[in-house]
């Protein structure tokens, strides 16, 4: 239950065809790579949360092999394109007149050094993952300033990474593009603080999920001969907690900051990566 | 070389390893050096040596006093105990918390109304302030507080003193041969080790050396309150290095 950001006094929510109380009852929400390894993840616990949510991506299935179980409305979108995030938005603001929580959770990763990558490669990272950011969210302000009204907060989470802070070989293109998202959440949580719109980020550390799956398997992340298996064992021995995240572990991080309970919680990068960068290299020892 | 010239600098812990590294170098830049240490002067030390516990605080005013005007000081003196949390004792507390962070407030209380106009502080913080080093929980700890007093001393000492840390991270002395003769293989974890620093070698007493001098110096004039990380670059890598596995 969320409480007045003035008075403190608690704020009901409002009714939803269940009888469950979700953190997110009444508010709609939009999540950008909505059928990805995370997206999914994030739709689904919203949705049980209470909120009406919607699925954008590419395709149906997102970068997964198979379809999603998840009934969620489904909006078609390529996050490099105004056009497209024009259309989503007016068709959320004429199905429901404002969204509550936007997730741009969309990204690519390119494997190489910089020398290794092409512009092409280059332009298409900072496409998608900065400027997809950004045309996402210009255009779904308007709406979140409509959910804003009224004492609440709007929560606008975007996807940084721990390699926006620590660089991981051979990503070069992605480092910096994580990088960048880092500096525009502060300079969005800036601006639209005022008219109650929290901005946060989301730093995800090595999270089981189709791109990790590329980054074992890439051509820019070694092997030395190992199996895919010793690889992910490998990696999971480098973290404190011993295992790498689920995209679960994403979910309940996005749906508190989405909730009414992180009310005074704005322009933060939150890394979520079972200890890793608490570290300073885990040595063989 | 007379970046330092004409300035009187004191350097706690300047018997061995990167305080005296910063000693030599602050001489071959022109500085009166003053250090001192726990016990007699060293063999072959080219200045004035006293002898001294940073952790007693009046032993370190006594020795301001004795001193006068000043125009640098560095808090160098720290000691490493490997345990974590649980394993640590109150003597251990004593003993870190005691040199690295009372030790590094004895000198800066003692000395700061004898640095003149335009002094500069230079504290050894770590990278393990920053980020943790597995057992090395009061270390860890102790460096994170020279990190926040050096914000604070810049904060309330500017414009007529600057304050800044430097970060080392694994550097060549007793230390960090310590570090590695606990592992269960120490060539092994010698070569892992390297392999996660982008400049594949460890530092130099003499790499910190180099960045003491510039914050001592007038070049630095606009640098205060930070945090300076000389590492070879290995905080700036993730720890899942494919390369090692």
């Amino acid at each position: 239950m969320g409480r007045d950001l003035h008075t403190n006094a608690p704020v009901l929510p409002a009714k939803q065809g269940t009888n469950r109380m979700g953190l997110q009852n009444g508010k709609v929400a939009l999540v950008t790579g909505g059928r990805g390894g995370i997206g999914r993840a994030i739709v689904d616990r919203l949705q049980r949360e209470g909120a009406i949510v919607y699925a954008a991506d590419l395709s149906e299935d997102g970068s997964l092999a198979g379809p999603s179980a998840n009934d969620s409305p489904f909006i078609r979108l390529d996050v490099t394109s105004e056009q497209a995030a024009i259309a989503a938005m007016d068709r959320v603001r004429a199905e429901h007149g404002k969204l509550d929580i936007l997730v741009n959770a969309a990204g690519i990763e390119i494997e190489k050094t910089i020398e290794n990558t092409s512009l092409e490669e280059w332009n298409r990272s900072f496409a998608v993952n900065v400027t997809g950011t950004f045309l996402t969210s210009k255009h779904a302000l308007p709406l979140m300033r409509a959910a804003a009204s009224g004492g609440r907060t709007a929560s606008l989470i975007n996807f940084g990474s721990y390699d926006g802070f620590i660089a991981d070989p051979g990503l070069a293109a992605y480092c910096a593009t994580k990088g960048a998202v880092h500096a525009l959440t502060r300079a969005m949580a800036c601006d639209h603080g005022p008219e109650g719109i929290r901005v946060n980020a989301i730093c995800p550390g090595y999270i089981d999920t189709p791109m990790l799956q590329s980054f074992f398997t890439g051509d820019g992340s070694g092997g030395g001969g190992k199996t895919i298996d010793q690889l992910q064992q490998a990696v999971r021995d480098v973290h404190p907690m011993r295992t790498y995240g689920t995209p679960e572990d994403i979910a309940n991080l996005v749906n508190w900051l989405a909730s009414d309970e992180a009310r005074y919680a704005s322009g933060q990068l939150w890394v979520l990566d079972g200890g890793l960068s608490a570290q300073v290299q885990q040595m063989r020892l | 070389m007379t970046r330092l010239s004409g300035k009187r600098a004191f350097v706690t812990g300047g018997r061995q390893g990167i305080g005296r590294a910063i000693v030599e170098a602050f001489l071959v830049e022109g500085a009166e050096v003053i250090t001192c240490g726990r016990g007699g002067k060293p063999d072959a030390l080219p200045c004035t040596w006293h002898s001294l516990d940073v952790s007693d605080p009046d032993a370190v005013a006594t020795v301001a006093q004795s001193i006068g005007p000043l125009d640098i000081l560095v808090n160098n003196a720290g000691v490493q105990v490997e345990k974590t949390v649980v394993d640590s004792t109150d003597l251990d507390w004593d003993l870190v918390i005691g040199a690295n962070c009372r030790g590094v407030f004895n000198c800066c209380r003692a000395f700061i109304p004898t640095l003149r106009s335009g002094g500069s502080i230079v504290n050894i913080g770590s990278i393990s302030g920053q980020v943790a080093d597995p057992s090395m929980a009061l270390y860890n700890a102790s460096k994170a507080f020279v990190h926040g007093l050096t914000r604070s001393i810049a904060v309330d000492h500017g414009p007529k003193i600057r304050c800044n840390a430097i970060c080392p991270g694994w550097i060549n002395t007793g230390m960090l041969e310590a570090g590695f003769d606990l592992a269960s293989d120490p060539v092994a974890a010698r070569q892992d080790a390297l392999a996660r620093h982008p400049v594949r070698r460890f530092g130099e007493p003499r790499d910190v050396a180099a960045m003491a001098v510039w914050l001592a110096s007038d070049e630095a004039a606009f640098a205060t309150g930070q945090l300076f990380t000389v590492d070879g670059g290995m905080t700036a890598a993730s720890p899942l290095n494919p390369g090692v596995f």
